[in-house]
């Protein structure tokens, strides 16, 4: 099947280098990432551009906690890692490895919505709502997006998590956990830019 | 080839590489969050923290996702849209930021 999808791709890229370098999933999943790009690229460039233009907002900026905001980006910088080590534990063929890390994860995305929701809550009850202003609009609407995203991590690391206990869904799993991986690590690449766009600037 | 040999390579650091990079993302972190409550003038701030998050994303993507071992066509297909939003915002600049 993967060998079938790579000549496929080979062919339209019309080189032999290309069989070996990129599957059909990966590409596809790299051709996703970047429409994932243009969504978070537009929104990220309408707010700088909306920032500048109402003199940077900075009475409604110092109302968000960049505490919680630091401590969440350090929750997902660990993500990573634990995320990395459970792809390197596929490929080394270690499942104990891997469900532990992806255990890891999965905890620490959900640690990251909690504390998100914490968040939320604590602006929502100050009157600091999406309709308090544009900056508010954009706040919730850039992380609310992203943490979506999260949300779609969790899910996907979950039912990876779930088939990694058992003998016979190995081998999807250590196909599969590559393009969890790619995903996970693309949610937090978002958040490392938007944690200083909306909280330290 | 060279590039399948380079991802081997890549594996095979497996552990201690994906540490130390998780050691360099929360330094990075931290020298952000320095830069931001210590006394220098605003604009310096800024550029200081958006160049951390820069190196960051530049980490993880290179190192986490294993992107300076892919096929040079996954680059134009990640950098591509990041080209075109750049290009977006710098034509935009003038008519929004700057109206009078």
């Amino acid at each position: 099947m993967e060998t079938t999808a790579n000549i496929q791709i080979a062919t339209r890229l019309g080189g032999r280098d290309s069989i070996r370098k990129i599957p059909a999933a990966r590409l596809a999943l790299w051709l996703f990432l970047a429409s994932e790009i243009m969504i978070f690229g537009g929104l990220i460039s309408c707010f700088i551009l909306l920032r500048i233009a109402h003199g940077g907002w900075d009475a409604e900026a110092a109302h968000v906690h960049w505490r919680i905001g630091a401590f969440n980006t350090l929750v997902l910088l660990t993500s990573s890692l634990t995320m990395a080590l459970a792809c390197t534990g596929a490929k080394e063929g270690m499942a104990r490895r891997v469900r532990t890390c992806l255990g890891l994860t999965i905890l620490l995305g959900l640690t990251f919505l909690g504390v998100k929701a914490c968040e939320y809550s604590l602006e929502i009850s100050k009157g600091l709502t999406p309709g308090a202003g544009l900056f508010w609009a954009f706040y919730y609407t850039l992380t609310g997006l992203h943490s979506l995203h999260v949300l779609a991590g969790i899910i996907l690391n979950t039912t990876l998590w779930i088939a990694a206990g058992r003998m016979q869904m190995w081998s999807l799993v250590q196909r599969r956990i590559e393009y969890a991986g790619l995903y996970w690590h693309f949610v937090d690449v978002v958040w490392i830019f938007l944690f200083p766009l909306v909280y330290l600037s | 080839m060279v590039g399948s040999i380079r991802e081997q390579s890549a594996h095979s650091a497996g552990v201690p590489l994906d540490l130390r990079i998780w050691g360099w993302l929360v330094g990075l972190l931290i020298a952000g969050l320095t830069v931001f409550v210590m006394p220098i003038p605003r604009i310096a701030a800024i550029g200081l923290v958006f160049t951390a998050a820069i190196i960051k994303a530049a980490l993880v993507v290179r190192k986490y996702m294993h992107l300076e071992a892919e096929h040079w066509l996954l680059y134009v297909i990640a950098l591509a849209p990041v080209i075109l939003i750049v290009i977006m915002a710098v034509a935009l600049l003038p008519d929004i930021a700057f109206k009078q």
